[in-house]
């Protein structure tokens, strides 16, 4: 017994941790080796496959699959609009994970939809239907300036504007600044709401075996971890500074205003993919009432950032303003670009996670430095929270 | 199958909606000028193409690559000219008997280049042997069922209650034998099929054939060919992926039937497609004479389109007056797209 304990304390540490992991080793190659439980495999395959990305060129329909399924799967035949076509595949068999690239040439019709199946070898069928053709843009310099515009239309802009909302919160009373913070939960819970729906919905488009759910919880959980650990290492700057708004509530103040400002960022990131890839799938035509309905829409969020701002003596120097408006709106651009030109369902329930987290964080942190008297649950709180959620309720009309 | 209905970038429900008309306006606000020529420029090209539309020979249409024949056993020809007259004796009575071998055989059948399908086989085939006889012949069919499931033959025809192979007379269960014994009446193009339940899957799987009755007076020489119109549901869903005329779709246009011209041909047309009410047979550029279900030596109609229900046959005669390329084909032109388009090389 002795004997033991002091050879064990003699192991260096990486050898110490090098057993387990070479007996997990030793498992996989036994395992593969010898398939103990081989017997209980004899099923006919499970066959499953993902359109991960469709791109449709002139008379030509290009889909890229990947197998989330535990077996091979061979691509037979296609149909298209139910009548077999011509069609080419990198590899017709697709292992588990592995990718292929199916080119089908097809004179589809602009506005139309498509419904496209490919036969497997057993006689399966992976269905994928195009609700809208439309040409897929090509990621040249112009199509790549048309997606930053969007971004800019839709989400720098009206965040931008909503910020001009600060000279009238400045001479708000102590009462009205309570309004409008609840009212900014309210914007902030809708939004949070919105965000959750959507990761959701993606995680479940993302290929089974990759686990859209958990990516999606990977994001929440991240960046909730993520930006308490920033939130209090800003608290304590200032308390070090011997900042007045520091009081161990919470951020205030400016800080509070960024965390607002990132969190809102992260949303408008997710929200720049979902139209990016929206409009090159070719599901949505941009039109003129969408953008307005997404400028009104955000405008909210200029709002919701600088509402922490309203009451204080000073006022935050112009730059600062330019920067809330770039976190927060700018990310809009670069979710756009890469919805347009490299969507993948996978990473946008990551982003849509992330997003969902910083918003839940945002909105602890904001209830957290709220009085009690001008919180959520006195009168004029419950009117701003509700407030807030009719607002962005009625502008997200707009953009449906 | 593994749930596999997957769309991709599926996206926000509430952003499709809005509508195409917005487009324009859209891309002025953007300053999208490149988007708007994408349009265009695809819009025109379009136009272009729907007036192509050779749909049965076009390029780019139908099934990519050829089925193994010899993997599956059996090759169009075959079953098409193919005919099982059974081993002949004749009776104390006088009477000719005629015995034939059949086997029910499970088995995986390419229907489609690449697609393959658990077929349940007549002697490894789909369709089974095309069985021919004269009417007043006895028939005496050995059949040995090799499949994992009971199976029957049910001959249409008139014969007694117990050789009607249904449940309960003539069932045979894996690894029995059961014998069909009756006379050949009336004279026509009949079939036969496994009739155990369900029924729906026994005759879907490939369980039929032609049965073919001749008159005793005979009928004029000519080039017989069996046509069985037949149809896969490869992924078990209730709807066809492959219709074909003797199971594999496309074969008979890639392998075009060879005959001569102003030589009469003779088409024992049968119809066993399953989920589908009808199916039909139009024949391009000639008319034929049609004998319901082939039991008269008169023709009824005269024409170049038949429709016919399930288990519905009938015989059809032609001739070619032109050599060339004649395609025919199902009128259901979604059965064309899906394999059922055929073609004669007359030369």
């Amino acid at each position: 017994m002795v004997t033991a304990t002091t050879t064990a304390n003699r192991l260096p540490t990486w050898v110490a941790a090098g057993i387990p992991l070479a007996a997990i080793a030793l498992l996989v190659i036994v395992f593969l080796a010898l398939n103990p439980i081989g017997s209980l495999r004899e099923v006919p395959p499970v066959e499953a496959m993902a359109v991960e990305r469709t791109v449709l060129n002139e008379d030509e329909i290009v889909l890229s699959l990947r197998n989330d399924g535990p077996d091979p799967v061979t691509i037979a035949q296609v149909l298209v609009n139910e009548a077999y076509n011509d069609f080419a595949i990198t590899d017709s068999t697709v292992g588990r994970l592995e990718s292929a690239t199916v080119r089908i040439p097809y004179p589809w019709e602009e506005g139309l939809p498509i419904g496209i199946a490919l036969i497997t070898s057993t006689g399966g069928l992976v269905e994928h239907e195009i609700e809208v053709a439309s040409l897929t843009p090509e990621p040249d310099a112009n199509t790549f300036v048309v997606y930053g515009l969007l971004g800019v239309y839709i989400g720098v802009i009206p965040v931008a504007i909503g910020l001009l909302f600060f000279p009238m919160l400045k001479r708000a009373s102590a009462r009205w600044i309570g309004f409008f913070l609840a009212l900014t939960v309210g914007l902030l819970a809708f939004l949070l709401i919105d965000t959750v729906a959507e990761g959701v919905e993606l995680a479940g488009e993302t290929a089974a075996s990759l686990d859209g759910l958990a990516l999606f919880g990977v994001g929440v959980l991240g960046v909730v971890l993520g930006l308490t650990v920033l939130g209090s290492s800003l608290d304590k700057r200032k308390s070090d500074a011997g900042g007045a708004t520091s009081t161990g509530a919470g951020v205030r103040g400016l800080a509070l205003a960024y965390l607002i400002a990132a969190g809102i960022g992260l949303h408008n990131l997710g929200e720049g993919l979902a139209v990016g890839a929206a409009l090159a799938a070719g599901e949505v035509a941009l039109g003129t009432g969408l953008v307005l309905g997404f400028a009104l829409h955000n405008t909210t969020e200029g709002l919701a950032i600088v509402s922490p701002l309203g009451g204080n003596a000073k006022r935050p120097s112009l730059w600062h303003f330019v920067g809330l408006g770039a976190v927060a709106g700018a990310p809009t651009i670069a979710g756009a670009l890469v919805g347009g030109f490299a969507f993948s369902p996978a990473w946008a329930a990551v982003a849509f996670g992330v997003a969902a987290g910083a918003i839940g964080q945002v909105i602890w942190q904001i209830s957290k430095g709220m009085s009690k008297n001008t919180g959520l649950a006195s009168g004029l709180g419950a009117v701003g929270f509700m407030v807030g959620l009719g607002i962005m309720y009625v502008t997200g009309l707009f953009t449906a | 199958m593994g749930g596999i209905d997957r769309r991709s970038i599926d996206r926000r429900s509430f952003l499709r909606r809005a509508g195409a008309a917005g487009a324009l306006g859209g891309a002025a606000v953007l300053g999208g000028k490149e988007l708007l020529v994408a349009q265009e420029s695809s819009n025109g090209h379009d136009a272009q193409h729907s007036t192509t539309g050779a749909p049965t020979r076009g390029h780019g249409h139908g099934a990519v690559g050829r089925v193994d024949h010899a993997r599956n056993g059996f090759t169009p020809q075959e079953l098409l000219t193919e005919f099982d007259t059974g081993v002949v004796s004749t009776d104390a009575s006088g009477r000719t008997v005629r015995e034939f071998e059949i086997v029910a055989v499970d088995k995986e059948i390419e229907v489609a280049p690449g697609v393959f399908f658990p077929a349940w086989t007549y002697n490894g085939r789909v369709p089974g042997p095309s069985m021919r006889v004269t009417e007043g012949d006895r028939v005496r069919v050995r059949f040995t069922n090799g499949s994992a499931h009971p199976h029957t033959m049910h001959f249409h025809g008139i014969h007694p209650s117990e050789m009607d192979g249904i449940p309960g007379a003539g069932e045979a269960a894996p690894g029995e034998t059961f014998t069909y014994d009756f006379i050949a009446e009336p004279f026509g193009t009949h079939l036969y099929h496994c009739h155990s339940l369900p029924l729906i899957q026994h005759i879907h799987r490939g369980l039929y054939g032609a049965f073919i009755v001749d008159p005793k007076k005979g009928r004029p020489e000519a080039n017989e060919m069996v046509m069985i119109m037949n149809a896969f549901d490869t992924n078990f869903d209730g709807g066809n992926e492959v219709y074909a005329i003797n199971t594999i779709a496309f074969g008979y246009l890639n392998e075009p039937i060879q005959i001569e011209r102003n030589q009469l041909q003779r088409v024992h047309l049968i119809n066993v497609t399953e989920f589908d009410p009808i199916n039909s047979l139009h024949l391009h550029a000639n008319f034929f004479n049609l004998y319901r279900t082939g039991t008269k030596l008169v023709p009824d109609e005269f024409t170049d389109i038949i429709s016919m229900g399930q288990a519905e046959r009938h015989m059809l005669e032609f001739s070619y007056k032109f050599p060339g390329n004649f395609i025919f084909h199902a009128h259901f032109t979604e059965f064309v797209d899906l394999g059922w388009v055929s073609s004669f090389e007359v030369s």
